[in-house]
């Protein structure tokens, strides 16, 4: 045989055995598996879960003759079915239970010992909710695994077992999830990337065991492999993005970014909505440091704002100048600083809430350098906004946070025990004091209205037992309410004073300090001086004569106006029920009265805070007062007690005339008789 | 001894209401300004008092001017304006009397008929105190009874403390003066005739004959 014909003839073989060879190669069904996939073989077999979920009776029997368990055939690992009770009506709760239960047959051939024996594969099987072996390994398709890795990609060898749901317990108590959404990755932008170029260290064949105390450590670790392809110089490209990534506690990449759904950014921007895309970020702890020191949290809760009455707004529709494709990077003071120039945002839509605060004392404090005074967001929050309409506590709450000591008082006041018991028209705060436009209410008579608000008519129901007979007319009970602070009679235990107030004639308003400072060419220090001329600490009636004659001659027509009131904030607080007011007239109308003892000149700045000086007692029975302090009088307490004196001597001048008179008629008496006896009476 | 009727019912009426409402505002304006030092009743009972017996003196007031100017009595009160220098010569002279001659034993200058009762002092006295301490006592008194209801008519005055201090400065006067009238009344020919009068009527005059001196007021 030539050369040539043997190289024929061996081809020849070799055609003919491989296909033969192969065809023998290929597993074969046994018998029984045969009856079964004679039924199972059909696609259509199908079985209604109790949780209505669709489970596929179907096996391939081609995969399953060529999978590692064919010669165990079906009922090896179905043990509880046989031709004798099968089909069967069994009842099945849901997918989950199905491959869990089919699970247990895998323990027959494959003891514990030996699956536990790779410690990452031990560590799942044992966790409570670890995934049956089926979910992992699938069922009648499983190869060796020696084989199967060979054959399959990385990432769908990773995915095998990081598909189902699948978590990890961390030392902090969190649960770190370790399942990949499938279809997300394949979306992401790092799609086609194999697992192990992030998450270095990992491969088909090594799977190190790896420990986090938390999720952010994990995300930390997990962040560095980023820094790979991304580098440094990109990723502080944007001074934003740069400050974040080199801030001390910087947030990770996977917590702004996400992981394994990441997409690129120019895509991702058109597809979210804008709140979406800064919570991006912003849901994460997030913060800056300011120049004071302070550190300011940039976290924002999703849900606080979905609470809010916000909750429809766009982002940028507060935070001006940041939208999607603007982030300017801005330098602040302090916390206070911001919180200040936040709330300017809020008069760009609530106007008419502006103007009333432009009033308001708070602001004013502000402008004059009181950052403790109280802005927008100090009542009502950030992103939590709420409507304080709706919520009575909200303006307690929010006042309470600097006049916490008013709260204690207000508590056990009749308005206090109305909120209490959950009376509808209890009033708080803002009842009051009104909600933006809040005003200084000392020494004034402000307050008055705000109680009218709601006591109405008062004038007539204080006519039924303060009038003056023989008509009772409301003007006499107005008198008193024009003069007295409500508090003054409706807190009982406080104190009281009169409040000497200096008013501008011509405008009927308070004469401000500022003006008085300016017309005096003084300053607050300075000021004292010119009242309280003898520096003795008290100011006499001869001193405010003096001192309304001086702004007189500067041109300034000024009177003193009076008030009685408490004094303090909390006296004012501390109401009661009318029936425990004071209704005795002589508490007022008597020389020795405590109101009358406490007397204070007052002069009010053009935000309405006083500056009070204290006055000598007395100074309103000086004659000293009568015109400075003209439109005020009070029956037996204000008497001038020059009069006093006055009237001592004609008393005494009334019975010396009589008694001088009576003496010189007795003496002069022997000269009328002498006469009568004598001469005769004169004609 | 003649006997005159110089003081009609409606004067005597008059008279006395004033007495006993001059006597009580006078208490109870010292109640009401001297609370701390008196005690006779409490503020309320006697501003209460106070009001409303001011309101009875307004209305006593109004009986008086009626009563004098509907019945042209009011011309007793007015100083005789053609003879002014006959009046100030009466007017000293009524002042020497009381001064000098009513202790050397002279006659009362002046005697009263009902057309001319007053002698010029009391006529200058008396024509004052009707015609402007009383309207201005009401006034303010009113003023002071509420405040807040005579505000305009309160400021265009000087402001409250100015009408309390006219109202006060008054009460001195009106009870130095009584003090002063009621001294006064007693000077007749006896210590009780005038006061006797003013509830009969009639003034009791002694005959020129009988060289009585002291006359009424």
């Amino acid at each position: 045989m030539s050369k040539r014909k043997k190289i024929l003839i061996a081809l020849f073989l070799v055609f003919l055995i491989i296909p033969v060879y192969s065809t023998m190669a290929k597993g074969a069904l046994s018998p029984d598996a045969q009856m079964c996939i004679g039924c199972h073989s059909n696609k259509d077999l199908t079985k209604q879960l109790e949780n209505k979920e669709t489970l596929s009776l179907y096996v391939n029997g081609d995969e399953f003759a060529n999978s590692v368990h064919n010669p165990t055939s079906c009922a090896g690992c179905h043990t509880d079915i046989s031709m004798a009770n099968h089909p069967q009506v069994k009842k099945v709760a849901s997918k989950k239970e199905y491959s869990a239960n089919a699970s247990k047959s895998c323990s027959m051939c494959h003891p514990n010992e030996m699956l536990k024996k790779k410690p990452m594969h031990g560590y799942v099987i044992t966790q409570p909710k670890a995934p049956a072996c089926a979910e992992c390994h699938g069922a009648h398709s499983i190869k060796r695994i020696a084989d199967w890795k060979a054959r399959i990609s990385e990432e769908h060898y990773c995915l095998t077992c990081h598909k189902p749901d699948l978590s990890m317990r961390l030392g902090s108590g969190e649960t770190l999830s370790l399942s990949v959404n499938e279809s997300d990755l394949k979306k992401s932008v790092h799609k086609g990337i194999q697992c192990s170029v992030c998450h270095t260290g990992f491969s088909k064949t090594e799977h190190p065991y790896r420990t986090f105390k938390t999720k952010r450590d994990f995300t930390a670790t997990v962040s560095k492999s980023c820094t790979m392809c991304h580098t440094d110089a990109q990723l502080k490209k944007k001074p934003i993005h740069a400050d974040l990534i080199t801030a001390a506690k910087a947030t990770t990449c996977v917590e702004c970014h996400g992981s394994h759904s990441i997409k690129r950014m120019s895509e991702l921007k058109p597809t979210v909505k804008e709140n979406q895309y800064c919570l991006t970020c912003h849901k994460h702890k997030l913060s800056m440091p300011l120049k004071s020191g302070e550190s300011l949290s940039l976290s924002v809760d999703e849900s606080v704002i979905r609470k809010s009455v916000h909750d429809k707004l766009q982002c940028s529709a507060c935070h001006i100048g940041f939208s999607k494709t603007e982030h300017p990077k801005r330098v602040f003071e302090s916390k206070r600083k911001y919180s200040v120039s936040a709330s300017d945002m809020c008069k760009k839509c609530h106007e008419n809430a502006n103007k009333l605060y432009e009033e308001s004392i708070h602001l004013s404090q502000l402008k004059s350098g009181n950052l403790k005074s109280s802005t927008c967001t100090d009542c009502h929050g950030s992103h939590s906004m709420a409507k304080a309409t709706t919520d009575k506590t909200l303006g307690l709450l929010s006042c309470n946070k600097c006049h916490g000591e008013i709260n204690n008082v207000y508590k056990t006041s009749v308005h206090g025990e109305a909120l209490t018991k959950a009376k509808e028209n209890a009033p708080t705060c803002a009842s009051c004091h009104n909600a933006h436009d809040v005003k200084v209410t000392a020494r004034t008579t402000k307050m008055k209205d705000a109680c009218l608000k709601c006591h109405k008519d008062a004038d007539n129901l204080h006519k039924k037992w303060l009038s003056n007979p023989p008509i009772k007319l409301s003007s006499f009970a107005g008198l008193h309410l024009d003069t007295i602070a409500c508090a003054t009679c409706h807190s009982p235990g406080a104190g009281g004073g009169v409040y000497l107030t200096l008013y501008d004639k011509k405008t009927g308003y308070p004469f401000p300090e500022e003006k008085v400072l300016k017309l005096l060419k003084t300053d607050s220090a300075g000021l004292v001086k010119k009242i309280d001329t003898n520096e003795d600490g008290n100011v006499d009636a001869r001193e405010v004569w003096n001192f309304t004659q001086r702004l007189k001659r500067k041109g300034a027509d000024v009177t003193l106006r009076a008030i009685m009131d408490v004094r303090t904030g909390i006296e004012a607080h501390q109401l009661t029920a009318k029936a425990k007011a004071v209704k005795e007239c002589e508490k007022c109308h008597q020389a020795d009265s405590h109101f009358f003892k406490n007397v204070y000149i007052v002069l009010s700045k053009a935000d309405g805070k006083p500056t009070l000086y204290t006055a000598q007692q007395g100074i309103l029975n000086s004659p000293f007062s009568v015109l400075p302090v003209n439109k005020f009088y009070a029956l037996g307490s204000s008497n001038i007690k020059l009069l006093d004196i006055l009237f001592i001597i004609a008393v005494i001048g009334g019975l010396c005339v009589p008694i001088g008179h009576i003496t010189l008629r007795v003496i002069t008496k022997p000269i009328r008789h002498l006469r009568k006896m004598g001469k005769g009476v004169k004609k | 001894m003649k006997k005159i009727y110089l003081h009609p019912i409606p004067v005597r009426l008059w008279h006395w209401i004033n007495v006993l409402g001059f006597i009580i505002l006078i208490i109870t304006g010292i109640q009401i300004r001297y609370g701390n030092i008196i005690r006779l009743f409490s503020f309320e009972t006697a501003v209460d008092i106070h009001s409303w017996t001011g309101f009875i003196l307004i209305a006593n007031y109004c009986i008086w001017l009626f009563y004098y100017f509907l019945t042209f009595k009011i011309k007793i009160y007015i100083p005789p304006i053609t003879h002014p220098i006959k009046f100030a010569k009466d007017s000293i002279r009524q002042a020497i009397f009381y001064g000098y001659g009513i202790f050397v034993g002279d006659p009362n200058p002046h005697h009263p008929t009902p057309d001319n009762k007053f002698n010029p002092m009391q006529k200058i006295s008396y024509l004052m105190i009707m015609m402007l301490l009383i309207p201005v006592q009401i006034i303010t008194g009113l003023f002071l009874w509420d405040p807040k209801l005579f505000s305009k008519w309160i400021n265009l005055v000087g402001g409250i403390q100015i009408v309390d201090m006219m109202h006060v400065l008054l009460f001195i006067f009106f009870s130095a003066f009584i003090v002063v009238h009621f001294y006064l009344a007693t000077l007749g020919h006896t210590p009780l005739a005038h006061i006797k009068a003013m509830f009969t009527g009639y003034e009791e005059e002694e005959e020129e004959e009988e060289h009585a001196a002291g006359h009424s007021h």
